[in-house]
């Protein structure tokens, strides 16, 4: 009896196994009941002791090996045959997806939130006011009296309805009047900014009837024009994120403020694009000043010990300079493909 | 306002360069709009075509021979109006060329060397005349300058001026509030009074009114005048700020107007009766106007009149037919103190605007009614001749200035800056204030007669800082102090600002992008939503956009057609904003909106989107802020926004948190593109913010023991709402159920139109052990009998 003999040949028919059928069927050939390996091992009790222990010994070995090999090709023909099942499953990976809308966050969302969070580590909390106001609210209160020529610096549109004092509402032209409901609802020291819509009978690539504006107010016991200065500066900074910005500050005229200041950023022209912080030319960012004392005076407050500043700027305006965006129109637009070109992911927002 | 350099110094003694002035201008408050310095265009200079052939390689190109008087120089050019002799204005190669902002360069031009160009106006910024190159008369010799060929020489200034500085509609005005600067010397005006008035006045003035509209008036007639043409200086000054000469009368008039801001006006004193009235017109009282329009007048307006018509609008505009022309002999000259109100309704109403308004509106210097009439006496006497009457007057002049008591220590308090009482004194004393002081810290200011607009303490500081230079303040930053802080913390708006945020990244997270509409609407919008009719933008611009909206369902609807004709198919965006229920109740909410067309693709074919994808959309948003939809009270909508069979309401006790489901078909007639439309409403500020605010809220109970699902069928009515019947099911057993889903639903004729049969899976676990059969078969036949008996059930086998 050759155990090498049988080894290979059992080798060989495993090897040409190509299903798990055929390979059953080696493995009975050798080690079922009647198997070569199993008659092998039967046939050892016609042996003497020490055969016994000895082909014995060869027999077992034989039989593992045998079984071993039988497992591994029973593997690899079980691999086999998924693969060969998954590839007729396959499907066409270079088929393109269709084209969707990338969803973003409009433009104005993300400087309302940094607008919010830079005046905010100043100190500034956020307050509101409606869009539909009284005559009052709007101009009266704020020293703009009727017939002055300051009403003819904004258009304001008029709604039907009218308010206790017979006069039509007015659709805020400004967030300004925010400053009179604060300072008539809450006492000094009162430090709030106040974004929201506002409306002026205009229309073109700058203008729009609709646009966005914040509006600041700082009232405390000594608020003054340098404070004033500061806080506007140290604003833009982190705004435009420009450190190295110059500004200007020149008299201008608003009937709530006094003096009112105006705002301008420098700004030089690079490769046809606008960069903001040096240069020679001017970009006119906000309007501000002292709150005048006759404004403090129509909400009770005591202009004695109390003084403080107040600033409004456009925020369609801001955010166009820091984005390089140009027409305003199109922030209103309802544009899929504007708000995917120039809105922000959640990540960025 | 508009002014020349060389006018400028006509009232100002000054060494100081345009530039600087203008960079006055702007520290002061008089902004400069814009400066036109041409003194570097001498560069640029007169020079001759001499001949030209056309370009061998390009059919609108010319080769010129160009002479500036030194050289010749060969020049490619395009202009239409190239021809042999023309004189132009010339750069040579390497000049900067303002209109175009380049730098010349030598090169060729498809194969032809050029070596410099000639000049269209809009090259040198001069205008947007682009049709051709500048042609200049053949008397100027090549290689003068184009600042002298062009009349270049004397700068244009554009200044914007503030409401309250009327003083400064004048170039007098502007003189002395930069000699104040220390721009220069004001000199005094040059004229000399009439030497003799002759006789009295044919006519005479009373003011009928008694509303103050007019507070003054005096004229003079002048005998047998000449009203030619104005002589050059006087037709030049107009032309250099835009102004058409007429004749001399009128020309003085307007001169005057511009150098000493002092409006007036001259009638053909043979046009007009012996008697003038200032009165209050007639109602529906029509008048001609110099503009040549018809204007009728109500009984606000302030009219001069004789006994037959109204001959002008006080302090707006005069009537034509007792206007001046050449062939007036005798003239009447009117100078009056109108009230800046009555004048400003006026002109508001009739909607004139006229440079005499927007001086009258501004407030005027009363001590400038005597000189304008002086001033204007002397110029009508010496370029029309004849003679001058007496004064004719009526009413009181009454001069407006007034004192104030002026703290030094305010100055310094309102800007941050200490500024010694002596400087502050020396700015205001230039700006031609008196002072008297009082102690070492108070002193009386005594307010000129040109500046109504300083009243009180505050507006002193704003003159002395205006002059001293906003510059110089120093710069500051208040830190946040710990109220503040706290203040923000719990501010409820700025938690309402957080809400919204979060809002917003949750939508744009599920795909949906923000918009931002316009908060108005259509006229048809408001029609078909049934609005506040009182809501109407009185002058809106267009009927687009005539009412404040109550949806911004028809605004999303436009922005998604618009979107759809882009090529998008599938539409979803929101927006987060204000709509208006009346005048005085305006409320932010989340409005969303989807819209997709049938889906073509076969091989990404996505189920398409209904009613309950978008409650599960709702669903999504709501449990962002906190909440969980099954908490709230939910019913079909009974709003006609919505499709009456497929939406739904959902209600805190009594408050709307949100509405959603398919867009009401008779709204779709208006967008017949726009196929299968679903909107949300989430009317977030109805929501307690607190709760919105936590920020560990949601109690999911987690438990390691096997659970168990079974099934149940019922038949119940039709109107069962199935979220009660889910609300009931899983208070069963609190403790045991831990979800109750529906995933069947089965209506049908044969089943019978008044009821429908669902499934659900009740899902059991306990958190304490493993349950047995019998617990689990008791639970079971619990909520059987339970559910059957409560919603009159039948169960379904």
């Amino acid at each position: 009896m050759d155990i090498k003999k049988v080894l290979n040949e059992a080798t060989k028919e495993i090897e040409q196994s190509s299903n798990q059928l055929d390979l059953l069927n080696v493995k009975v050939a050798y080690l079922g009941k009647k198997g070569k390996i199993t008659e092998l091992l039967k046939s050892l009790k016609d042996l003497s002791l020490d055969e016994k222990k000895s082909t014995g010994a060869e027999l077992n070995q034989l039989r593992g090996e045998v079984d071993k090999l039988i497992k591994i090709k029973f593997n690899q023909i079980k691999v086999e045959e998924i693969n060969s099942k998954l590839r007729n499953e396959s499907l066409d990976f270079s088929f393109p997806p269709p084209n969707s809308i990338s969803p973003k966050v409009h433009p104005i969302s993300k400087t309302f939130d940094e607008v919010i969070t830079i005046f905010g580590s100043m100190g500034y909390s956020v307050a509101e006011g409606p869009d539909i106001e009284t005559d009052y609210f709007n101009f009266s209160a704020l020293n703009i009296p009727e017939n002055h020529p300051a009403r003819e610096m904004q258009d304001t549109f008029y709604i039907d309805d009218k308010d206790k004092d017979g006069k039509p509402f007015v659709l805020r032209t400004h967030t300004s009047p925010v400053q009179i409901r604060t300072l008539l609802n809450e006492k000094p020291p009162i430090k709030i900014i106040a974004p929201g819509r506002t409306y002026r009978c205009d229309s073109d690539s700058t203008h729009s009837p609709m646009f966005h504006q914040v509006e600041g107010l700082f009232i405390n016991e000594n608020a003054n024009m340098g404070d004033l200065k500061g806080t506007l500066i140290e604003f833009c900074k982190q705004f435009f994120n420009v450190q190295d910005l110059k500004v200007r500050f020149r008299p201008s005229y608003f009937p709530f403020t006094e003096p009112s200041a105006e705002m301008d950023i420098a700004y030089e022209i690079v490769n046809n694009k606008i960069k903001l912080g040096q240069g020679d030319r001017w970009l006119e960012i906000l309007g501000c000043g002292m709150v005048n004392p006759i404004v403090l005076e129509n909400c009770n407050v005591d202009t004695k010990n109390f003084q403080g500043f107040a600033f409004g700027m456009g925020l369609d305006r801001i955010t166009m300079l820091k984005y390089g965006l140009t027409d305003i129109r199109s922030f209103f637009s309802g544009n899929l493909n504007w708000i995917a070109n120039n809105g922000f992911s959640i990540g960025d927002f | 306002m508009k002014f020349s350099y060389s006018w400028l110094c006509e009232h100002l003694e000054t060494d100081k360069s345009a530039t600087e002035i203008g960079d006055a201008l702007t520290n002061i408050g008089l902004e400069l709009e814009s400066l036109s310095d041409y003194s570097s265009y001498s560069k640029f200079v007169v020079a001759t075509i001499k001949d030209f052939k056309k370009h061998p390689n390009a059919d609108r190109l010319n080769i010129c021979k160009v002479d500036d008087g030194a050289n010749t120089y060969q020049v490619i050019c395009g202009a239409n109006n190239v021809k042999k002799g023309l004189k132009g204005i010339f750069a040579k190669e390497g000049m900067y060329i303002p209109g175009t902002q380049i730098h010349l360069k030598k090169g060729k031009i498809r194969g032809e060397t050029s070596e410099g160009m000639l000049l269209s106006e809009r090259e040198l910024n001069l205008s947007d005349d682009h049709e051709g190159i500048i042609e200049l008369s053949e008397n100027f010799k090549n290689g003068t300058s184009a600042v002298e060929a062009l009349k270049l020489d004397d700068p244009i200034f554009e200044i914007g001026i503030t409401p309250n500085r009327g003083d400064c509609l004048s170039i007098r005005g502007v003189a002395r509030d930069l000699s104040a600067k220390g721009m220069g010397k004001l000199k005094p005006l040059k004229y000399e009074k009439i030497k003799k008035l002759e006789f009295e006045s044919p006519i005479s003035w009373s003011i009928k009114n008694d509303d103050n509209s007019c507070e003054y008036v005096v004229s003079r007639y002048f005998k047998d005048v000449n009203n030619t043409k104005s002589p050059e200086w006087l037709q030049k000054k107009l032309i250099s700020l835009g102004l058409r000469p007429i004749n001399a009368l009128v020309d003085i008039t307007n001169f005057i107007t511009v150098d000493l801001g002092r409006p007036l006006h001259v009638f053909d004193a043979d046009k007009v009766g012996k008697k003038l009235d200032m009165r209050l017109a007639n109602s529906n009282e029509k008048i001609l106007a110099l503009d040549n329009k018809d204007y009728t007048l109500d009984v606000s307006s302030t009219v001069i009149a004789d006994n037959n018509n109204a001959l002008a609008i006080a302090g707006i505009i005069g009537g034509d037919h007792s206007g001046c022309t050449e062939n007036t002999k005798n003239v009447f000259l009117e100078v009056a103190i109108f009230n800046p109100n009555s004048v400003a309704k006026t002109g508001r109403s009739l909607g004139i605007n006229s440079d005499a308004r927007y001086r009258f509106e501004r407030g005027l210097d009363k001590n400038m009614v005597l000189e304008g009439l002086e001033y204007a006496s002397y110029l009508i006497n010496k370029i029309c001749g004849g003679s001058v009457s007496k004064n004719t007057d009526a009413g009181k002049l009454v001069t407006n200035e007034h004192k104030i008591k002026y703290d030094f220590n305010y100055f310094n308090k309102v800007i941050g800056l200490d500024l010694e009482p002596q400087t502050q004194v020396k700015i205001l004393k230039d700006l031609e204030f008196q002072i008297n002081e009082r102690s070492d810290n108070e002193c009386d200011v005594l307010v000129p007669s040109w500046r109504n607009d300083v009243k009180n303490n505050i507006d002193i500081v704003e003159e002395i800082i205006r002059i001293y230079g906003y510059d110089n303040i120093n710069v500051s930053v208040p830190s946040s102090s710990k109220d503040e802080i706290n203040n923000i913390e719990n501010s409820l708006v700025n938690k309402k600002f957080k809400t919204i945020s979060k809002l917003k990244k949750t939508l744009v997270s599920n795909g949906v992008s923000e918009v931002i509409t316009f908060s108005f609407h259509s006229n048809r919008a408001q029609e078909i939503l049934t609005g506040d009719t009182s809501l109407k933008i009185s002058n809106a611009i267009s009927d687009d956009q005539s009412f404040m909206r109550n949806s911004m369902i028809f605004n999303h609807l436009e922005s998604a057609e618009l979107n759809f004709k882009k090529g998008i198919k599938n539409i979803q965006l929101f927006e987060i904003g204000p709509i208006y229920n009346s005048s005085q109740s305006q409320e932010n909410i989340l409005s969303l909106l989807i819209s997709s067309q049938d889906d073509t693709n076969s091989i990404y074919k996505s189920v398409n989107f209904n009613f309950y994808s978008l409650t599960e959309l709702a669903s999504k948003l709501i449990s962002s802020l906190n909440f969980d939809i099954k908490q709230f009270n939910i019913s079909r909508s009974t709003s006609n926004i919505y499709h009456p069979g497929q939406s739904a309401e959902v209600h805190m006790g009594k408050k709307l948190i949100s509405r959603y489901g398919k867009v009401h078909p008779l709204i779709m007639e208006e967008f017949p593109k726009l196929k299968n439309t679903y909107t949300i409403e989430l009317f977030f500020e109805n929501l307690p913010i607190e709760t919105i605010s936590r920020i560990n809220s949601i109690n999911i109970t987690d438990s390691q023991f096997q659970f168990s699902e079974k099934d149940f069928s019922f038949i119940f009515e039709k109107q069962q709402n199935l979220y009660e019947v889910q609300k009931y099911v899983t208070g069963i057993d609190k403790n045991l159920i831990k979800n109750v889903e529906f995933f069947d639903l089965y209506e049908s004729k044969d089943l019978g139109d008044s009821i429908k049969s669902v499934t659900f899976r009740v899902t059991i676990q306990s958190k304490e052990k493993t349950l047995e059969e019998k617990d689990l078969e008791q639970l079971h036949k619990n909520i059987l009998e339970k559910v059957s008996n409560k919603f009159k059930a039948k169960i379904r086998t």
